[in-house]
């Protein structure tokens, strides 16, 4: 075979990946195991004695009602990643073919993606005002006379989260999408055009099935993305008003850095992991089945 | 005018007005910046205020706790913690794509497998190791584990699978060893894919809130996103000295997109789609 050579000075191997692999090692496995050993402790932060407690931070999680709320929040946070990702496919759909100045336009479309931190939450925390913040001015100059509450209501807080998570996602959608339409063959559009196919027609069944592998990619990445989120809520809501945007991850952050209950928070965090793993083990069975890439 | 050429200029106006909606936030930041406090919620919007108003912008880059020492400390964090993350990415990729040697694809498992372990699971027993080692509330708590990113590994491996083998067999044949081939042949190719990862890592280190928030609580110590919190925490009024500073934020962003754009835009799309 080629790589014959590849085998010599096979040492070399763990010079190269050794000093990456001590810090995978420090960073990463060892806080892991730890973690998973904290998960049966009661750990608190400067509290003297540790006790093994076993499953009891497992019971107290599935008897926690603010767990509840924060499973609900989340499911409520990852509705913003499908509707990203739909907007994001008409967006490159139409900037894939169909104008002028397109690289200026992807720029445009993609600038909240890479400048997001929690700087633009914070902008975005002012634009919601509720009583005289320019979105709600809008509104009401379009004759809604009672616009939402954004931020500051426990039943819009939510939403007005999610609206900012699809902001800030639909760039990134797009650019993969754009990648992926790339990559669909002119040819086969032109012929379609020519048998009179309308563009609605085109796009509902060549370029949304020849994409489907994407979508189905960045639906799964998106969720896992979102699900380990906590930043911008955190910034500007710290999971209020009320418990309202208590996502899992945020709940998570709380119960180890405000009531330093890190027992606890390892046992939940560890419940995010599943959920994690599950939709890994999804994408790879996904992933098999889509034999077209 | 063909009927074509309408179309796509009609779609072309359309998009550019959706685009327009897309980056209001940070015009409207930049704005509110410039106005007075009377003028933030003036309705209808004032995009262009009246008179250019500077002093929250001299507020925030002033004083004792100013974004001086915020742009200072994110700089160094940042600049250390991604050259750092380059080199070790790229060592380990080559060894990952181009030696083969005994375990190689079980340590592959181990960072395929850590790739799944979310943030949260790792923050606590971070959070108590750096304190017994002595590293919490340091920029080492930052800097350190930022220089290791298996996202990085992924992608320069990903990259260095694409060389082709032959180049690296003839240098091999004419007695060149690992070192020399990775060092003379193969990074050199690797230019652009390095400044993708190097420019990801960069804004990602910017950004970076949660583990600034987890591992510091010394002022003096504080990064931007840090900083900004910090100023709106005692500043809860001052919504044009908020923009300002929000404005400090995001401008260096903003200009490294503008400068990297290529390269940031190839990078993301290419890591996304090959997986």
């Amino acid at each position: 075979m080629r790589s014959s050579w590849m085998k010599r000075q096979q040492y070399l191997g763990y010079l190269f990946i050794g000093p990456n692999m001590i810090g995978v090692i420090l960073f990463f496995i060892l806080p892991a195991l730890y973690s998973f050993y904290l998960m049966f402790t009661d750990y608190k932060f400067m509290s003297p004695d540790t006790k093994f407690v076993g499953l009891a931070n497992i019971q107290r999680m599935l008897g926690d009602e603010v767990f509840y709320i924060a499973i609900k929040n989340t499911l409520l946070f990852l509705v913003s990643v499908p509707v990203s990702i739909a907007l994001a496919f008409v967006v490159a759909v139409i900037l894939n073919r169909s104008v002028y100045l397109k690289n200026l336009l992807r720029a445009l479309y993609f600038m909240p993606y890479i400048t997001s931190g929690v700087a633009v939450a914070f902008v975005w925390m002012l634009l919601f005002s509720p009583n005289n913040g320019p979105i709600n001015g809008i509104l009401r100059s379009i004759g809604i006379a009672h616009p939402p509450g954004w931020l500051s209501t426990t039943e819009s807080s939510m939403y007005a989260i999610d609206i900012i998570w699809i902001w800030f996602m639909l760039g990134y959608n797009m650019i993969i999408y754009l990648a992926a339409l790339q990559e669909v063959s002119g040819e086969l559009l032109e012929a379609a055009k020519i048998d009179g196919a309308r563009t609605w027609q085109m796009i509902r069944s060549i370029l949304w099935p020849l994409v489907s592998p994407t979508t189905f990619l960045l639906l799964i990445t998106g969720l896992i993305m979102s699900i380990k989120h906590f930043g911008i809520i955190q910034a500007i809501t710290q999971g209020g008003p009320g418990n309202s945007t208590t996502v899992l991850s945020l709940f998570i952050y709380q119960n180890a850095f405000r009531y330093y209950e890190m027992g606890y928070a390892s046992t939940i965090s560890w419940a995010l992991f599943a959920i994690i793993l599950i939709f890994t083990i999804v994408q790879w069975l996904g992933q098999k089945r889509w034999v077209h890439y | 005018m063909s009927k074509a050429m309408i179309r796509k200029t009609i779609l072309t106006v359309v998009m550019l007005f959706f685009s327009i909606v897309m980056i209001v936030p940070f015009l409207w930041m930049i704005s509110t910046s410039f106005k007075t406090p009377a003028e933030v919620f003036e309705y209808p919007i004032r995009w262009i205020p009246a008179h250019f108003n500077w002093s929250h912008h001299v507020k925030i880059w002033s004083g004792d706790n100013s974004f001086v020492q915020y742009y200072a400390n994110s700089l160094k964090v940042a600049v250390i913690s991604t050259a750092g993350a380059v080199l070790l990415s790229s060592l380990a990729a080559y060894g990952f794509s181009r030696i083969e040697f005994k375990g190689r694809n079980a340590m592959f498992l181990i960072y395929l497998s850590m790739m799944m372990v979310p943030p949260q699971v790792l923050f606590v027993p971070k959070f108590i190791m750096f304190d017994w080692v002595g590293i919490f509330n340091t920029h080492w708590a930052l800097i350190l584990p930022g220089m290791f990113t298996i996202f990085g590994v992924f992608m320069m491996r990903q990259f260095f699978l694409s060389v082709p083998a032959e180049i690296s067999e003839a240098a091999f044949i004419d007695g060149a060893g690992h070192f020399r081939i990775f060092s003379r042949i193969v990074l050199p190719m690797a230019k652009p894919s390095l400044a993708t990862l190097a420019i990801i890592d960069f804004s990602w280190h910017w950004n970076d809130y949660e583990n600034a928030l987890v591992f510091l609580i010394d002022h003096k110590l504080f990064t931007v996103p840090l900083g900004l919190q910090n100023f709106i925490l005692e500043n809860t009024v001052d919504y044009n000295g908020m923009m300002a500073a929000a404005a400090a934020g995001i401008i260096p962003m903003i200009v490294v997109f503008l400068i990297g754009q290529r390269y940031i835009i190839e990078g993301v799309a290419s890591s996304a789609v090959k997986g």
